[in-house]
């Protein structure tokens, strides 16, 4: 059972097909422990006497916080804020019926706050999207279902948005054209003064576009540019322009020149290291969109409105649908700068005599932190997204770390430092024990920090770690997926042996600890429990 | 005619093939016809044909033969 749904009205027609079992009506005794994730889905029941439909809404907090107490933490709950469905206004400024409603969804935000497993979706998001009335009397009548059947498909869509963002399969970076996508006009033939940005339509349509986008920006979402223009003329505009908000610390990367926009693509793709399937494309060009959707059929390219006014919802629908996180990790705010100063860093590289000197002048600082409470959602999500160095690329959930440590299995993760910045947590591994064997299950690296051999550093970290656990004995495996190529070699760097290569391609590998492993000073390791 | 576009759309929304819908089809002969997707089969009726039914008329829907009668009937 994929979810259990405590809910006090008919939602069957909302969940069909997601292998969801349903509590009775308002019932709270049951908490069934096969399943995998819990919803609650309450929505005020259609009740004409205010004080008793007043009543019951606060009656809801009882019995939420009474079923979330009894769920264990290592179960996610998912639950539904509360709305209004329908509001007959007996008395006009009589707001009591919407206090009791706020109250209750400032409860689920208080708790959630307090508690990592508590996921809330706002259903007056989906009333917003929808722009109807969610109760349809007849169907009301006939069903006892607070939310029309007819709204079923476009519930199911949403709810989908709302898991992925809950579960962190989300793009990371946008990719921006210039030209009638940034301001309105052409800067080759406009010129500077002639491009539309500043606070009269349509130059206002176009700042609120840019303030949209930095806002993104400032939400980790990463910053591209890729545009058919002469550099220098770009970047003039860029510092020179009163109005132009976007300025070149904002970019991670740009292609600013005259070649096909689908190589400049896959250039980016490269120089950020991100797959293209983590890119969104935004070009007010129908041709060139075309051409990258049909040539580059992983990156998306959703439709640019053709009119100004309507950029502002565009980017409202489309960050919705591609970038909404549902938690947002401190590593997610600082992703920008880590991707700036990543550049800064490789050219930093170029003025030391060996690797080792510039290493060393880092000052690297590396804490290995044991997986927990707080660390879990990140190590989960690092599954889900780490594509590149990725030894297993296996997908996991909290709910399956939190097994995972029940079953002593060895679950880390790593949070680096160095003199350039914060990268926060950019390394996990999940090693089980089995008996006198420890397996390697996962290991992986974001790949911003890709370049400082800490992988190399930290699996000598790990042996070390297994051996003082007095286990002498590791099996690791190597799993080819379409992106991980990187690390095929990985084991056999690091003094594995391969036993077996398997017609999958599959690698599996052997390590007999004798000796403690040696690891460089300059990586300073240290142990947070 | 009628009869023809009903069965297309219960083979969807019922999830069958719509060769295995036989003209006395009814709640009874199709197992997967539960009150859940009766409700679906309502709407999607309503959209197909842009019609609004009572629920009166709506509860009695049971069988393939009352669908096309109500359905010509409104239609006339």
């Amino acid at each position: 059972m994929e979810y259990y749904i405590y809910r006090n009205f008919t939602v069957e027609n909302l969940f069909k097909g997601i292998g969801a079992s349903y509590s009775g009506y308002g019932d709270i005794s049951h908490i069934p422990k096969e399943a995998k994730n819990y919803i609650w889905f309450y929505l005020p029941p259609v009740k004409m006497n205010q004080n008793e439909l007043i009543t019951e809404l606060f009656d809801f907090q009882n019995k939420f916080q009474l079923l979330f107490e009894q769920i264990p933490v290592s179960k996610t709950v998912i639950a539904f804020t509360i709305t209004t469905l329908f509001d007959i206004k007996f008395e006009n400024g009589n707001f009591s019926l919407l206090d009791s409603i706020n109250s209750f969804n400032n409860l689920l935000i208080e708790t959630a706050s307090n508690n990592s497993n508590l996921k809330i979706i706002d259903i007056r998001d989906f009333q917003k999207n929808v722009n109807q009335s969610l109760l349809d009397w007849k169907y009301y009548y006939i069903s006892q279902s607070l939310i029309t059947p007819k709204l079923n498909s476009s519930f199911k869509l949403w709810f989908e948005q709302k898991l992925e963002a809950i579960q962190g399969k989300r793009k990371k970076c946008l990719i921006l054209d210039l030209d009638n996508t940034l301001w309105g006009g052409i800067l080759g033939e406009d010129g500077i003064e002639g491009i539309k940005i500043g606070d009269t339509y349509p130059g206002l349509a176009f700042l609120n576009f840019q303030e949209n986008i930095l806002e993104a920006a400032s939400n980790g979402v990463i910053i591209a540019i890729c545009s058919k223009n002469n550099e220098e003329d770009v970047l003039e505009a860029f510092s020179n322009h009163p109005f132009q908000l976007i300025k070149e610390k904002h970019i991670s990367a740009h292609r600013i020149n005259w070649q096909d926009k689908v190589t400049n693509i896959q250039e980016l793709s490269d120089e950020l290291n991100i797959g293209l399937d983590s890119f969104v494309f935004i070009d007010d060009n129908p041709i060139e969109r075309e051409r990258v959707k049909q040539m580059l059929p992983m990156v998306e390219v959703p439709d640019f409105p053709e009119h100004p006014y309507l950029m502002s919802s565009f980017f409202g629908e489309m960050y919705h649908n591609y970038f909404q996180l549902y938690h947002l990790t401190k590593e997610d705010k600082n992703k920008t700068q880590q991707y700036i100063s990543n550049s800064e860093r490789s050219i930093n590289q170029k003025t030391f005599a060996s690797i080792d000197d510039y290493l060393e002048s880092l000052k690297m600082e590396l804490e290995v932190i044991e997986a927990n409470k707080f660390t879990i959602p990140r190590i989960a999500q690092m599954t889900q997204k780490t594509n590149q160095f990725n030894l297993s690329t296996k997908r996991y959930t909290e709910n399956d770390l939190y097994e995972f440590i029940n079953q002593s299995s060895l679950v880390h993760c790593l949070s680096v430092r160095d003199k350039f910045g914060d990268n926060g947590i950019s390394v996990a591994s999940i090693v089980f024990i089995n008996g006198e064997v420890a397996e390697i299950d996962s290991f992986l690296l974001s790949c911003r920090i890709l370049g400082r051999n800490i992988e190399n550093a930290y699996v000598d970290f790990l042996i070390n770690l297994i051996y003082d656990k007095g286990i002498k004995k590791i099996i690791a495996k190597y799993i080819p997926s379409q992106k991980n190529r990187q690390t095929e070699s990985f084991y056999e760097n690091n003094g594995f042996t391969l036993e077996k290569t398997f017609e999958t391609g599959v690698k599996l590998y052997f390590l007999n600890i004798e000796n403690k492993r040696k690891i460089k000073e300059y990586y300073k390791f240290k142990i947070i429990s | 005619m009628i009869k023809q576009q009903v069965k297309k759309i219960m083979a969807e929304v019922f999830e069958i093939n719509i060769n295995d819908i036989e003209d006395d089809a009814s709640q009874k002969t199709i197992s997967a016809w539960d009150s859940m997707d009766h409700l679906n089969l309502i709407v999607e009726l309503e959209e197909k044909f842009d019609i609004c039914l009572e629920p009166e008329e709506i509860g009695e829907m049971i069988t393939l033969e009352i669908i096309v009668k109500t359905i010509e009937n409104i239609k006339k």
